[in-house]
């Protein structure tokens, strides 16, 4: 291998072109328009329904309005900022590529409510109560945007913030409650039915089913497949997971299935 | 001092700090005839002495597997040829030992270049964590330079009575009948010959193939062949002001943009840094991982200048056969590189002992002819000894490597010191220690927690883009 001598490693990813911020920055936007639709459609209901209120509604959604170009605004403030901070690096003639032959590109993720490497709370504040909602919108959006943009990272600007601050029934109330009610409605007729096929099958009532160990073990069967599979995708997944958790025992006992083969070719 | 630290962990455990239950089970499955192949390891006994002189076998290779071979094997009062092309080989190489092999190997103190008490893990979104708060004072990672390690092995194996000859090991004629000596062919060089070296044989009644990935002995068994990562390395010798940051403190990088399913790291030696990546499925675009290693670490190593590149091939799992005959293979050659860390220095010297040890208990110290049997011994020793750590680290790389969301919460998982210490444990001593029930269950918890948090979060980003 020569030891040739390279320029310093910093660093122009090809990949990394203004174009990328640019193409999600568009993506931003439409994801962000549908939320603030959803949230209308959904506060407006609501007011019909209540009668009383109409007013309250209303500021509601404004406030919800507002929020959302708050949100928007330093995504689209990073773009010209990186493109600046490009400039003025390459203007400079970096100070450590020693050879230079390309400009710099840095770009950084940026947002008025990014403070000191976590999320300041105090800006998501709603009601006087954190919206952790927006948290975890916010969140998403600056995992969503490193992903894109890898940013090196720095120990002059650590990342403190950690997800496990935001308590646990924001993520239920977020993630599970729409999913339980689908799981729970599947449960129910899976139970109903399986009640209905034994009782007709065996003449066995409801009432003895619960007494029976036959029956019980049936319906923890049907809990635990409910919970483990939601979408029919989830089957195939399971089987690969199998697999691929004994691939490597299998490698591991090559050597020892050949036992017999190899002491039978010595001779 | 590690040697007294050492034997305070004697429990084996079985199941990680995750609590894998499946891994026992697994493990007995493992090794289902155990107790047939004891009676037969008796009847080696039986094997024919050896009159007029002692068993010789030849080592093929002289990295830390064949150099802890070789000398195990002359202190056994073994003839002991060790085969090695490039005796000043520099192997790229990360060159991390663990503090149990300083102490089992009896290295010397200045072999280290560097001590790693720290260690960085950072994030897909840039989170550090600090893991080696829980080391103790006397407690280190080892950064050698493999042509210190290796040439002081190979010395020591020297000093003890094994020949040492620099020669390319070119192929091997298998004997014809029982007992028969196995002839090796090779080029020697020295001196007299030159650079064109001159083709010679030599008779021996066993062989260990330690001569790495492209072992040659393997072919010549038919070992068969197993996957492998390319890890690209760059070293990197950056300015003073800079080195000084990384004077004790190793890191690491996970990431979709670093490696798709492994790790790039930052590690000090002597007076630079190694900077590299690895991977198994893409290997085509190891370029762009590097390029993406670079970026990540950049405000750290600014300035630098790449004075070497370097890449090789880390084995995943051992090769289908290990053994055949007299002939059988340890460290790389035979695939004993840890998945998720990636580390065979401290294996590869291990399986080198142990299969020397072997040799020696089943010749009775060279008086009688070894079989195929004894080197089966050391085979079914080493799996059962060291298969549980594998297999760990298998499942670990399994479950946290898989994706961005799943390395988000592997760091924060190690954030937690009670891991640390489990890692650092399992890591420096290489036993597996039992751990507190109740701290297990607690980890288990918070590690589900954060691989849910991480992949609810990994949805809406998915959604975000549709």
């Amino acid at each position: 291998m020569s030891m040739a001598l390279f320029s310093s490693p910093p660093t122009h990813l090809p990949t990394i072109s203004p174009q990328p911020p640019a193409k999600t920055l568009f993506t931003h936007k439409a994801y962000l328009s549908l939320r603030t639709q959803n949230r209308l459609l959904l506060v407006s209901t609501r007011a019909t329904d209540s009668g009383s209120g109409v007013a309250g509604s209303t500021v509601v959604v404004e406030e919800e309005k507002l929020q959302q170009k708050v949100s928007e605004a330093p995504v689209s403030g990073s773009d010209p900022k990186s493109e600046s901070l490009e400039d003025s690096l390459g203007s400079n003639g970096s100070p450590a590529a020693t050879g230079a032959q390309e400009a710099k590109f840095v770009t950084k993720f940026e947002d008025p409510r990014w403070v000191g490497g976590t999320w300041d709370l105090t800006q998501f504040q709603k009601d006087g109560k954190t919206n952790w909602d927006a948290v975890i919108d916010a969140e998403v959006k600056r995992r969503k945007w490193l992903e894109d943009v890898p940013e090196s990272s720095s120990n002059d600007d650590p990342v403190v913030f950690d997800t496990s601050i935001i308590p646990w029934w924001a993520w239920v109330k977020r993630f599970h409650l729409p999913e339980a009610e689908r799981l729970n409605g599947r449960a129910a007729m899976i139970g109903f039915f399986m009640a209905y096929f034994v009782d007709s099958l065996t003449g066995v009532g409801l009432v003895d089913q619960m007494g029976n160990f036959f029956c019980k073990t049936l319906l923890f069967v049907s809990v635990v497949g409910v919970l483990l599979i939601r979408k029919n995708e989830d089957i195939e997944n399971l089987k690969r997971l199998v697999d691929e958790t004994t691939f490597y025992d299998k490698q591991w006992q090559a050597t020892w299935q050949d036992e017999t083969p190899s002491s039978s070719k010595k001779n | 001092m590690a040697s007294i630290a050492l034997k305070t962990f004697t429990g084996l455990r079985q199941a990680s700090p995750e609590n894998h239950h499946s891994i026992s089970l697994q493990k007995a499955v493992a090794l289902p005839s155990q107790t047939h192949r004891r009676i037969q390891i008796i009847a080696g006994k039986t094997s024919p002495k050896i009159t007029g002189r002692n068993l010789r076998v030849a080592v093929i290779g002289g990295g830390p597997a064949g150099g802890a071979a070789a000398e195990t094997l002359a202190k056994g009062g073994i003839e002991t040829y060790l085969i090695e092309r490039k005796l000043d080989n520099c192997k790229p190489c990360g060159g991390a030992i663990p503090l149990c092999m300083v102490g089992e190997f009896d290295l010397p103190l200045d072999i280290i270049d560097r001590k790693v008490t720290k260690m960085k893990m950072i994030s897909p979104s840039n989170v550090a964590v600090d893991i080696g708060q829980t080391l103790k004072p006397h407690e280190y990672i080892g950064m050698v330079r493999r042509e210190v390690l290796d040439a002081y092995l190979r010395d020591r194996a020297a000093d003890i009575g094994a020949t040492v000859i620099n020669g390319l090991f070119l192929k091997m004629d298998m004997p014809t009948s029982e007992n028969q000596p196995y002839v090796l062919h090779y080029t020697c060089y020295n001196a007299k010959t030159g650079g064109a070296g001159e083709k010679r044989t030599l008779e021996v009644d066993a062989v260990i193939g330690a001569d790495g990935a492209n072992s040659r002995i393997a072919k010549s068994i038919n070992a068969g062949d197993y996957e492998y990562a390319i890890a690209f390395q760059e070293r990197i010798k950056i300015p003073d002001d800079k080195m000084k940051y990384y004077e004790n403190l190793a890191e690491m990088y996970v990431g979709d943009d670093v490696s798709p399913d492994f790790y790039g790291w930052v590690f000090p030696k002597c007076d630079h840094v190694a900077v590299g990546t690895g991977t198994v499925t893409h290997k085509g675009d190891i370029k762009k991982f590097q390029l993406a290693t670079r970026l990540r670490a950049r405000d750290k190593i600014l300035g630098g200048k790449i004075i070497r590149v370097e890449a090789h091939p880390i084995p995943e799992h051992p090769r289908p056969r290990r053994l055949f005959g007299r002939v059988t293979l340890v460290g790389d050659a035979a695939g004993y590189v840890t998945k998720c860390s990636g580390e065979g220095i401290y294996f590869a010297a291990k399986s080198g002992r142990m299969c020397a040890e072997a040799i020696v208990e089943g010749s009775e110290n060279g008086k009688r002819m070894v079989e195929e049997r004894d080197l089966r011994n050391y085979l079914e020793k080493w799996d059962k000894t060291y298969w549980p750590t594998y297999k760990v680290l298998d499942v670990l790389q399994k479950v946290f490597y898989r994706s961005n969301p799943a390395r988000e919460a592997f760091v924060e998982m190690c954030a937690d010191e009670y891991v640390q210490k489990m890692t650092f444990d399992s890591y420096l001593y290489k036993k597996v220690v039992p751990g507190n029930p109740l701290d297990d269950l607690k980890l288990a918890v918070n590690t589900i927690g954060s691989l849910v948090r991480a992949n609810a979060l990994r949805k809406e980003m998915d959604k975000m883009s549709v």
